[in-house]
């Protein structure tokens, strides 16, 4: 059984008319990375705030369709047992500090204190915890005075604690510098090597054609193309509408209309399948 | 990089390792006997028997005199001295100020209601020296204090801070652009604008993400809450509340009684 | 066609009637969230006031804006816990009033709820009703904790009406009336400009968004104007209030 399981689901905010999301079906199992691209304004987020459980429960407005996580639709349950099946982790690393710890050790520990885990428990799953994201001599500090990236981290930490089954990444490096971003990423492609189940949004299309086993590209709230990171990062009919597709693809793209890119061969997305991929048109001629 | 707005001071004196809700029995303690015993000369003998022989005790001598002369004396001095000039009632003349007379009797009243404060506020130091607010959030919601009211006075106390960091740094900016604290009062009133506009909104977008982001972490789960750390609370701790209890109940019934 | 409702409330099945649900009504996530936000606008207003040194406090206005967006309770509690905080954190001459702070902020809700908040004018009428009301809540904890001298400069109208010949209680009363309308009005004023700076999609998400005005305001000139019509107005009722008071 699929562990996320949208089905038809269109979501309108309140006091607007437009739905930001319109008729997206999507199923995830268990330990897939699926990676979410589009332009802004396409509903990327929304879809986070829809698994998540945010949507509707903190956003209100119109949902239809069903949003299953565990076989259980989102109007079945409350928020608060919600996001320990769904955990999300945003953009802002600032504004996830709760503000109610004095250290990172109980800030992680704030979620556990919520939902009734015993201390024996905490502290074993948050040793655990912080030695995975890379934090553990973080724990004394107080969570204001660390970098966006050590926050960040900080921030996954706390949500990967309470175990839950998906974990849901809204662009977690957006606002980072490039050293944040990459201790994170780290973080990110050792959770999905073991094995854990997670839906980024992203932009950094490199980074997704690294990690992910499928991707989505949605546009105006519709889910345009979907496939392995091969197929959708290198559709020419994506590129120029704000999807992000890597200069090396669209590069490549230009140099085939040109009869400069070996005829048939898929496009590249790094800058590793460019090199070899122009290497080769040089030996064919 | 960041402050934090409390006056803990970490020790490991007796009062330190004292439950929080006995401390704050305490203090409480200590306020009502400063106001309400019938004796005149209980403020000044609980502020300099009892409080601050406990600073010592706490090891927060120091930190207790120097956060006492600053935040209490010059209040209290200006009190005292008010109050002394300007009571009404008096009968017995001692000095003569142009039209102003202090009288034994306003001096009197004067000294008694200082006293008192000083008397509330230095317990209410005491307290806070030798005591950390999470440790005192932690218990106080064990004994079922709603866990929002902790995240609140914590948050509360952790972006207080940041806040004035950032007025600061708009102050700064605005001193840089010709803003003077000494110039004419419209321009003082003028000054306040574009300081207010950043530093509310500002934080005002950040209510709704970490909003989301406390939900994520549970906040609104209504499983009932545990805590990381158990403070302990010790039969000593319940022998010393209940004799504080009875000094309270002693205090009101006296006052009563002598009424 | 669309909905608006109050935020992060879980499928509950607890009532929202009667007191006890108007109580949980005023407190949903946002609120929690909020209140450190305006204790901090308080203490950090209030703290470049004093640096600038303008004759008024202005330590209360994330109190109003709890009081508005929130509810009367929510109100409350902000004013409460904002006293206690300056009191423990920063000046413990604010401690003992506390009461004050939290009347400041239920009345601000109470108003709000009467549409008091939804134009300039208003907002100054609720102003002057939040003065009215701590000044007369103030007075007692002036008389019974510091004997009528305070420790704040506003007590050397007090000492000098008590040196005319004034009762005590009268004297505290006409030196609240005096000082604390153009405080208040002020906060109020300035609350209502910062929730007009507020979009409607955001203000949705507080669980009362309906104190706030939304939609587009009729001409901004003449509310100004009526606004400053009615400021004198009020002025000139305190002003009645105050010799009223002093030649009983």
């Amino acid at each position: 059984m699929a562990v996320l399981n949208l089905r038809n689901v269109t979501y309108t905010y309140p006091l607007t008319d437009a739905p930001v999301l319109k008729n997206v079906s999507l199923q995830v199992e268990e330990g897939e990375f699926v990676a979410v691209i589009g332009p802004n304004g396409a509903g990327k987020s929304t879809l986070c705030y829809a698994i998540a459980g945010f949507i509707p429960h903190f956003y209100k407005g119109e949902l239809t369709g069903t949003v299953e996580v565990e076989g259980v639709d989102v109007r079945q349950t409350t928020l608060s047992e919600r996001v320990l099946q769904a955990g999300l982790v945003f953009q802002n690393p600032f504004s996830q500090i709760t503000g109610a710890k004095y250290t990172v050790y109980e800030e992680i520990a704030f979620g556990l204190e919520n939902t009734g885990v015993p201390p024996d428990e905490m502290h074993r799953r948050i040793g655990q915890v912080m030695r995975l994201t890379g934090i553990t001599d973080l724990a004394e500090r107080s969570p204001y005075a660390l970098s966006g990236g050590q926050q960040q981290r900080v921030a996954l930490a706390s949500i990967l604690v309470m175990e839950p089954k998906i974990l849901v990444l809204d662009e977690p490096t957006s606002q980072l510098d490039p050293i944040g971003a990459r201790e994170v990423f780290a973080v990110i492609k050792a959770l999905s090597e073991q094995g854990r189940t997670v839906v980024m949004v992203e932009h950094k299309v490199e980074w997704v054609a690294a990690f992910a086993d499928r991707v989505i590209a949605l546009d105006g709230g519709e889910i345009v193309l979907e496939g392995t990171p091969r197929q959708v990062l290198s559709a020419v009919e994506l590129a120029g509408r704000g999807f992000g597709l890597s200069r090396y693809t669209l590069a490549a793209h230009e140099a085939e209309k040109q009869g400069l890119w070996p005829r048939g061969e898929p496009l590249p997305v790094t800058l590793a399948e460019a090199v070899a991929g122009f290497g080769r048109r040089g030996g064919k001629a | 990089m960041h402050e934090r707005l409390s006056f803990y001071i970490p020790r490991s004196s007796t009062l330190h390792q004292l439950n929080p809700l006995t401390k704050v029995t305490l203090t409480f303690t200590l306020i009502i006997l400063a106001f309400f015993s019938p004796w005149y000369w209980t403020a000044p003998l609980l502020a300099v028997g009892v409080i601050l022989p406990l600073s010592a005790l706490g090891q927060v001598l120091r930190p207790y005199l120097s956060a006492a002369a600053r935040l209490v004396l010059p209040a209290v001095a200006f009190i005292f001295v008010m109050q002394s000039l300007f009571l009404p009632g008096g009968q017995t003349v001692l000095v003569r100020l142009w039209l102003l007379e202090v009288t034994v009797e306003s001096l009197s009243a004067a000294f008694l209601t200082t006293t008192r404060i000083f008397a509330m506020v230095s317990a209410f130091i005491l307290f806070l020296l030798t005591t950390h607010p999470s440790h005192l959030m932690s218990d106080l919601t064990r004994r079922k204090l709603p866990a929002a009211f902790a995240y609140v006075i914590i948050s509360t106390l952790q972006i207080i801070p940041q806040m004035q960091a950032k007025a600061q740094t708009i102050m700064d900016a605005q001193r840089a652009r010709g803003l003077d604290t000494e110039s004419g009062f419209i321009r003082r009133v003028q000054a306040l604008t574009p300081l207010v506009g950043p530093l509310v909104f500002g934080s005002l977008v950040e209510v709704e993400e970490r909003a989301i982001a406390i939900e994520a972490r549970g906040f609104s789960s209504t499983r009932p809450k545990t805590s990381l750390h158990e403070i302990p609370d010790t039969p000593r701790d319940r022998a010393i509340r209940w004799v504080l209890l009875a000094l309270i109940v002693l205090t009101f019934a006296s006052k009563l009684w002598l009424s | 066609m669309s909905s608006v409702g109050s935020t992060s409330a879980p499928v509950q099945t607890t009532g929202r009637t009667g007191l006890v649900g108007s109580v949980r009504r005023d407190f949903n996530t946002m609120t929690w969230v909020l209140m450190p936000v305006a204790i901090a606008i308080n203490v950090a207003i209030g703290q470049i006031v004093l640096a600038l040194k303008l004759p008024v406090y202005l330590d209360s206005i994330g109190t109003v804006l709890v009081g508005v967006l929130c509810g009367p309770w929510a109100g409350a509690l902000t004013g409460l816990l904002s006293n206690l905080i300056w009191g423990i954190a920063l000046d413990p001459n604010a401690l003992p009033w506390f009461p004050v702070a939290a009347a400041i902020g239920a009345t601000a809700g109470i108003c709000a709820k009467f549409g008091l908040f939804k134009n300039w004018w208003k907002t100054a009428i609720s102003g002057f009703l939040i003065a009215i009301v701590a000044a007369i809540i103030s007075a007692p904890i002036a008389v019974l904790v510091y004997g009528g001298i305070t420790a704040s400069g506003s007590s050397m109208i007090t000492a000098f009406l008590l040196q005319t010949g004034q009762g005590l209680y009268t004297s505290v009363f006409s030196t609240n009336f005096l000082v604390e309308p153009v405080d208040k009005i002020s906060t109020a004023l300035l609350a209502f400009a910062i929730i007009e700076g507020l979009s409607a999609r955001y203000l949705a998400r507080f669980p009362r968004p309906e104190n706030a005005a939304l939609g587009a305001q009729a001409d901004r000139r003449t509310q100004l104007l009526i606004a400053v019509g009615i400021v004198i107005i009020l002025f000139l009722v305190d002003a009645f209030i105050i010799v009223n008071l002093i030649s009983d």
